[in-house]
């Protein structure tokens, strides 16, 4: 799978990382990266299922370029979103559905993709691309 | 002592991201002792075959360690009916349609409880719809109890009681005692889920008086995939074929079937023969072991983590008096629960995080997961100081 130029970075950069503590602490520090969908917005629309936490995604088109905004109560859910965020914000929504939710793996983020209810990061994956999907038709 | 035990278990020696894999998440599963380990591969490479069929050498042995199961089962809870299924679920379905839809019509009540398994509740409510029964739920009390007051008076008209034996969430181990008897004497039947309270407690369930009770193998270091559901006999009789198939036949025309009069009657299909081999290994393994001794030694680890985790500011939900489970359900203020288990997990430490399968009751307490710490036969109080100690650098760095 090839990535865009700066999630190409970003893997680089974690997988330099040794300690899964200070993995996780960087991905934590991504959450500044989420464009802010406000609260009062989050809506059964915007919610992500299958998420332990609460957490919320917007895909809308800027100029015919994907902005997903988000947000979620817990830090790690926000910082995955932040790397997503970098990932597809910016793109043509045809090169957007281009990802696929491997990095997040190759990154030694997570332990599994498997679709399920824990998985929150999956679920917001899938979310997100099922809503690129919508505006390009 | 504990050394030994823990020599029996080979996963303890894992490592994750580099650290001691410390395994507190056995409310959710235990890990397995070589002995289930190697009676499982045994089976596979020795003895593989199909139960109750063959005349031959292999089907024989492949029959007689699935039967040996169930002398198992019978004997550690003396018991005279052991169905075996797939796991407490499958059990407590197997009530709701082999006894549930041959007795309750419209009208009749299910009580339940707020501190129910989802397993323990959507048969039920399944059931309730299609049937038009009444579900009514006890509350659960500030104190983590059950209002045993209302309990009393929603027994009125209710056929069956189904409550679980030991909390799941909280390790709060219910009055099942008392909720069984106030049952029997308003004429309802009831059923225990057992799945928390067969581990901890060497439950004899011809006294304790249950008409139904439901657990699973690998809460109690068997393999997953397995569980049994046990049955006075008197209420066996009334209980219809659920599944129809092979195995729990008599005869089949094209005219119609009879059926098997014992347990088989409500296996059909191939049933797990390996889990039911490795389960068996699994009580010959628990067999050498004081289990009060054990429980109250967990409890006490139990106590001293609620205890630290209180002094860290988190809220503890849960009271640990002498027969709950040794189960630490807690929350912090501000450090979402599923951050804490990653972060806990970065570190080598495996508890759970989310609903726990029993959202009633996170809606009774108000929230909407909690971080859980289970601890098992293996775990320590070396363990525990370190989950404390890793607690704590956790929130110094990002709470």
């Amino acid at each position: 799978m090839t990535y865009p130029a700066q999630l190409l970075e970003l893997i680089e950069e974690f997988q330099d990382v040794e300690s899964q503590m200070e993995r996780l602490e960087m991905v934590f520090e991504m959450a500044d990266e989420v464009v802010v969908l406000p609260v009062e917005t989050w809506s059964d629309t915007t919610r992500i299922l299958g998420c332990q936490s609460e957490a919320h995604v917007n895909v809308s088109l800027d100029e015919g370029k994907v902005l997903m905004a988000g947000g979620a109560d817990a830090q790690l859910v926000q910082g995955l979103m932040g790397i997503l965020t970098i990932a597809i914000n910016g793109s043509a929504p045809a090169q957007a559905l281009l990802l696929s939710p491997e990095f997040a793996q190759e990154m030694g983020i997570l332990n599994s993709l498997s679709p399920s209810r824990s998985n929150g990061f999956r679920n917001m994956f899938d979310k997100v691309m099922l809503e690129i999907r919508k505006l390009e038709v | 002592m504990y050394v030994a035990i823990r020599d029996d278990f080979p996963i303890l020696q894992r490592r994750v991201h580099g650290h001691q894999l410390v395994y507190l998440d056995n409310a959710a599963t235990t890990q397995k002792p070589q002995v289930v380990i190697d009676a499982m591969s045994d089976y596979y490479t020795q003895s593989n075959a199909n139960v109750h069929r063959s005349v031959h050498t292999l089907a024989g042995e492949a029959t007689d360690g699935y039967e040996s199961c169930r002398t198992r089962l019978k004997s550690w809870f003396n018991a005279e009916r052991a169905i075996i299924t797939s796991g407490t679920t499958e059990a407590i379905n197997l009530v709701a349609h082999a006894w549930g839809r041959a007795n309750l019509v419209q009208g009749d009540a299910i009580v339940l409880t707020e501190m129910e398994h989802h397993s323990d509740i959507v048969p039920w409510q399944m059931l309730a719809e299609e049937r038009g029964v009444e579900v009514r739920y006890v509350p659960v009390l500030d104190d983590f109890t059950l209002d045993m007051d209302v309990y009393g008076a929603s027994l009125d008209g209710a056929k069956l009681v189904c409550v679980v034996h030991t909390s799941n969430v909280l390790g709060v181990r219910n009055p099942v005692e008392d909720i069984i008897r106030l049952a029997h004497e308003s004429g309802a039947k009831v059923l225990i889920d057992a799945a928390q309270g067969v581990p901890h407690d060497r439950i004899d369930f011809d006294a304790f008086g249950a008409d139904f009770m439901a657990f699973s193998a690998h809460k109690m270091c068997g393999p997953t995939g397995i569980g049994a559901l046990l049955v006075r006999p008197e209420i066996f009789e009334e209980m219809q074929p659920f599944m129809g198939g092979g195995d729990m036949i008599e005869t089949v025309t094209t005219e119609g079937s009879t059926y098997q009069t014992n347990e088989h009657k409500f296996e059909a299909g191939t049933p797990r023969i390996a889990e039911a081999i490795g389960w068996d290994a699994a009580f010959g393994w628990m067999e050498a072991l004081d289990l009060e001794h054990e429980h109250k030694r967990l409890l006490e680890i139990a106590r001293y983590t609620a205890r630290e985790l209180r002094s860290l500011g988190m809220t503890v939900y849960g009271r640990h008096d002498d027969a709950d489970s040794a189960v630490v359900s807690f929350l912090h203020p501000t450090l979402h629960s599923e951050d804490m288990a990653h972060l806990l997990d970065a570190v080598g430490f495996a508890v759970r995080t989310g609903h726990h399968c029993a959202q009633p009751l996170l809606n009774r307490l108000g929230i909407s997961s909690t971080v859980r710490a289970s601890f098992y036969l293996y775990n320590t109080m070396e363990e525990a100081e370190a989950f404390i100690s890793q607690v704590k650098t956790i929130l110094e760095r990002f709470a």
